[in-house]
C-alpha cells in the first residue's frame, strides 16, 4: 500500500535525497568559504601584529565577517532540516527546490569566503602601514560579505516556493 | 672598570623596571581588548541563533494562523537582521574605541 505511494511520480523514494544535499551543501560550502577567509585573513593579522599589536582589535573584523559567512550556511541548512520528511510527504518538487536553495548559499558563501580571506590579508596589512586605509578595508568587505547575503535572499526566496 | 661596570648595571636594571612596567600596562590593555573582542564576538554568534530560536517560539506561540513556512522565513530573516546590528556595533566599537584608546595613550 505504501509501497505504491511512494513509488508514484511526484513522491519517489530518493525525493529526500535531494534536500539532504541541500541542506548539506549550504553548510559545507559556507563553512569552507568561512574557513579559507579566516585562514587566509589570519595570517595577515598575525603577520602584522607583530609591528603594531595594538590594532588587533581593528583587524578582526575580517574573521568575524568570514564567520557571518557560516552563519548564512547555518541558517539556510536549519530551514531546509525542519522540512525534510519521509518520501510519502516529501515531493521531488521540493527537493529540487530545497537543492537549488542550499547551493545558491553554499557556492555564494564559498566565494564571498573567498574574496574576505584576500581582501582581509592585503587590507590588515596595508593598514598597519597607513590607518587611513582602514575605511576603504571595511568597504571592500562589505561588498564582499553582501554577495553571501545575496545568495542567502536567493536562498529564502526559493525556500518559500 | 669597577665603576664603569655599575653604571653599566644600574642603567641596564633601570631600563628592565620600565620594561618591566611597560609589559604589565601592556598586559591590562591586552586584557581589556581581549574582554571587548570575546564579548563581542560571543555576541555575534549567539545573538543570531537565540533570535532565531527565540523569534521562531514566540511567533508560533502568538500569532497559530501563520503557516509554519513563514514562521521560518520570518525568524532566519529576524535572525540575519540581529546579526548585522551586533556586527554594525562592533565595526562601530572598533573604528571608535580604537581611535579613542590611541589618542588617550598619545
Amino acid at each position: 500500500m505504501s509501497s505504491t505511494e511512494q513509488l508514484s511520480p511526484e513522491n519517489p523514494i530518493y525525493g529526500p535525497f535531494f534536500g539532504v544535499m541541500g541542506a548539506a551543501s549550504a553548510i559545507i560550502f559556507s563553512a569552507l568559504g568561512a574557513a579559507y577567509g579566516t585562514a587566509k585573513s589570519g595570517t595577515g593579522i598575525a603577520a602584522m601584529s607583530v609591528m603594531r599589536p595594538e590594532l588587533i582589535m581593528k583587524s578582526i573584523i575580517p574573521v568575524v565577517m568570514a564567520g557571518i559567512i557560516a552563519i548564512y550556511g547555518l541558517v539556510v541548512a536549519v530551514l531546509i532540516a525542519g522540512q525534510l520528511d519521509t518520501p510519502v510527504t516529501y515531493t521531488l518538487y521540493k527537493g529540487f527546490i530545497h537543492l537549488g536553495a542550499g547551493l545558491s548559499v553554499g557556492f555564494s558563501g564559498l566565494a564571498a569566503g573567498f574574496a574576505i580571506g584576500i581582501v582581509g590579508d592585503a587590507g590588515v596589512r596595508g593598514t598597519a602601514q597607513q590607518p587611513r586605509l582602514f575605511v576603504g578595508m571595511i568597504l571592500i568587505l562589505i561588498f564582499a560579505e553582501v554577495l553571501g547575503l545575496y545568495g542567502l535572499i536567493v536562498a529564502i526566496y526559493l525556500y518559500t516556493k | 672598570m669597577n665603576t664603569k661596570s655599575k653604571k653599566g648595571n644600574g642603567g641596564g636594571g633601570d631600563a628592565g623596571h620600565n620594561k618591566l612596567s611597560k609589559q604589565q600596562s601592556d598586559d591590562s590593555k591586552d586584557y581589556s581588548a581581549l574582554k571587548v573582542v570575546l564579548f563581542y564576538c560571543s555576541l555575534i554568534v549567539f545573538l543570531p541563533v537565540v533570535t532565531f530560536f527565540a523569534l521562531k517560539g514566540y511567533v508560533l506561540e502568538r500569532f497559530f494562523t501563520m503557516s509554519e513556512i513563514k514562521v521560518n522565513i520570518g525568524s532566519a530573516v529576524g535572525a540575519v537582521i540581529a546579526l548585522h546590528i551586533a556586527l554594525g556595533l562592533y565595526v562601530y566599537r572598533a573604528y571608535f574605541g580604537g581611535s579613542k584608546t590611541q589618542s588617550k595613550q598619545d
